[in-house]
């Protein structure tokens, strides 16, 4: 019975003070910023999950149940947001590396207006003067609210282009344009890099036997 | 006798004198008093002479407190509080005058829509069975600096919905970044309909619809938006803008367009508005709008579509929110000068 009352006090309480009128609810917003450089991608996100789907989320980043985010715990959270995005330049895929993770205190998250603040970047390899960049974001996708927006570039002889999205801009697609690029013979994708390598380890191979017979010409 | 007219005729010219001086002094004061700034100085000054040592602590900052300058927020000062001095707090004098105060840097139609919006919590409160979260108790006013004809200073008046920025850089008055917002964002008040951002959603929908069916391809984004892109705490970023460009506009179109911008620059005093208003018709050409969402609206509400308005000096977005289940009866709106936010132009 007491513990009744109690639960209804309690009920009443949050009815009163925290009403689903001020802060999200259902969605877990995932906002992303994208910075191309000339040598890097930087990627930010912006994660606010509503006071409905708090506890699932914070199932995810609180992995030993004790109530309490611990930074280890947020930076795992983190790594397992990364191996839900995808960023690719020129068909490139791009390995993210975690640069930093931010949390608001659980009790702004509880209430709706919390944030998670998650940063990483990547390297990106020399290529042509016009740039295709691909990301994705798979985080959690049936509560997911996506953002995702290109920021006008620091430096000036990068230009970005057209911006294409889905419809829940899940998957974004971005040209840019590099200025002072020597044209670069195109990068080779991941999935073809095997038989790059062995093309490569041929030309060395090529280079070293002429080099021999050079050698050899010279001293006969 | 004709010393006696001496006399007289020297009191006569001491007396014109005088006059002439006094009518000077009192064109200058009121030229003084005609400025803008000298006004909302003396409105800060009549404000802070209401308050005791305590209150005036609370009021006041330094012109480079960042972290007050950023202490404004869409939420409800419960869930993200504020500082300053709370409008509950003050007594009916202290009150007016710093309502004053807040009127002196706006213009009649900005104050009239501020007043809408606290208004609108007020009913949200009153809905919500005297909800403590609401109301217009809960809107805080603080000044960062010292207010002066000359040196910069920041004016700030903000709560639920709410974040008025203005610096007041001598002659200058920045209004930017400014968050608005409305719920409900329809409620009638003393038997009169009320849309605090009413115009915001109809000049835009009207807009939209004198697009023809090119225009309209560009200007509709074929994603949706769910949310502000650059809202509170995301200061200094510049997105890629999108959309339709203004220079594929026609005069009518432009005008139309100028009107809605309008809508957030003329929210400041009059003055400070036209030279706004001057710097965003300078940029039209490299100006764009979009639109992701709804195309029609019901008959007296809003719309439920977001749009956003970028240019090299400005980003205006609006934004519905799903919160409460009427897309159109809450909103969201962004006003910001990626150059010159808490203008930053002038006091650099």
């Amino acid at each position: 019975m007491r513990s009744a009352i109690l639960a209804g006090t309690a009920a009443l309480l949050f009815s009163v003070v925290t009403p689903a009128f001020a802060h999200r609810v259902d969605e877990y917003l995932q906002a992303t910023t994208i910075a191309v450089e000339k040598d890097r991608v930087a990627l930010q996100l912006r994660l606010a999950p509503g006071i409905e789907v708090f506890p699932r989320v914070l199932a995810l980043i609180d992995t030993d149940r004790d109530g309490a985010v611990a930074e280890a715990e947020l930076r795992v959270y983190a790594q397992r947001v990364a191996t839900d995005l995808s960023l690719s330049v020129d068909g490139a895929r791009l390995p993210l590396r975690l640069v930093s993770s931010r949390m608001e205190p659980l009790e702004a998250l509880q209430d709706g207006r919390g944030t998670i603040e998650l940063s990483f970047d990547a390297t990106v390899p020399p290529g042509g003067e016009n740039r295709r960049l691909l990301f994705e974001n798979r985080h959690q996708r049936a509560m997911a609210e996506y953002l995702v927006n290109g920021l006008v570039p620091s430096d000036s002889t990068i230009r970005l282009g057209a911006q294409q999205r889905s419809f829940d801009q899940s998957v974004y697609r971005l040209d840019y344009a590099q200025a002072g690029v020597a044209a670069q013979p195109p990068s080779i994708p991941w999935s073809t890099g095997i038989f790059g390598w062995a093309a490569a380890a041929l030309l060395v191979f090529a280079g070293f036997f002429s080099a021999r017979r050079r050698r050899g010409f010279a001293g006969a | 006798m004709r010393s006696s007219t001496r006399a007289v005729r020297g009191i006569a010219v001491a007396a014109v004198l005088c006059f002439s001086a006094s009518t000077a002094t009192a064109q200058q004061t009121d030229t003084r008093a005609a400025s803008p700034t000298a006004r909302i100085v003396s409105a800060a000054n009549r404000f802070l002479a209401t308050l005791d040592q305590q209150q005036r602590s609370n009021l006041l900052f330094a012109y480079d407190d960042a972290a007050q300058r950023a202490r404004w927020s869409n939420f409800p000062v419960r869930m993200t509080p504020r500082a300053g001095l709370k409008m509950g707090d003050l007594s009916a004098a202290q009150r007016s005058a710093a309502m004053s105060l807040l009127s002196s840097v706006l213009s009649a139609r900005g104050y009239e829509k501020v007043q809408q919006i606290v208004e609108a919590d007020e009913v949200l409160k009153t809905s919500e069975r005297n909800n403590p979260m609401f109301g217009r108790d809960l809107y805080f006013i603080s000044i960062l600096g010292t207010p002066s004809e000359t040196k910069p200073w920041m004016l700030q008046f903000g709560g639920h919905h709410l974040a008025v920025n203005v610096t007041i850089a001598g002659e200058h008055g920045v209004l930017t970044p400014t968050l608005t917002g409305a719920q409900p964002a329809l409620y009638t008040l003393a038997g009169k309909t009320v849309r605090p951002l009413g115009q915001e959603s109809d000049k835009a929908l009207a807009l939209l619809n004198a697009l023809d069916e090119g225009q309209k391809k560009q200007a509709i984004l074929g994603f949706q938006v769910g949310d502000l892109v650059l809202g509170p705490g995301q200061d200094g970023k510049t997105i890629q803008p999108e959309g339709l460009k203004v220079s594929a506009m026609n005069a009518k179109q432009r005008a139309m367009l100028l009107d809605v911008i309008a809508e957030w620059s003329g929210i400041v005093h009059e003055s400070a508005a036209a030279a706004r208003l001057a710097e965003l018709k300078a940029d039209l050409n490299e100006t764009w709008f979009a639109w992701s969402g709804p195309t029609t609206a019901a008959p007296g509400r809003n719309i439920t579509a977001y749009y956003r308005i970028q240019g090299p000096h400005l980003v205006i977005e609006y934004a519905p929110q799903r919160l409460g289940g009427d897309l159109s009866m809450h909103v969201h709106t962004m006003y910001r000068d990626p150059t010159n936010d808490y203008g930053r132009k002038y006091t650099q």
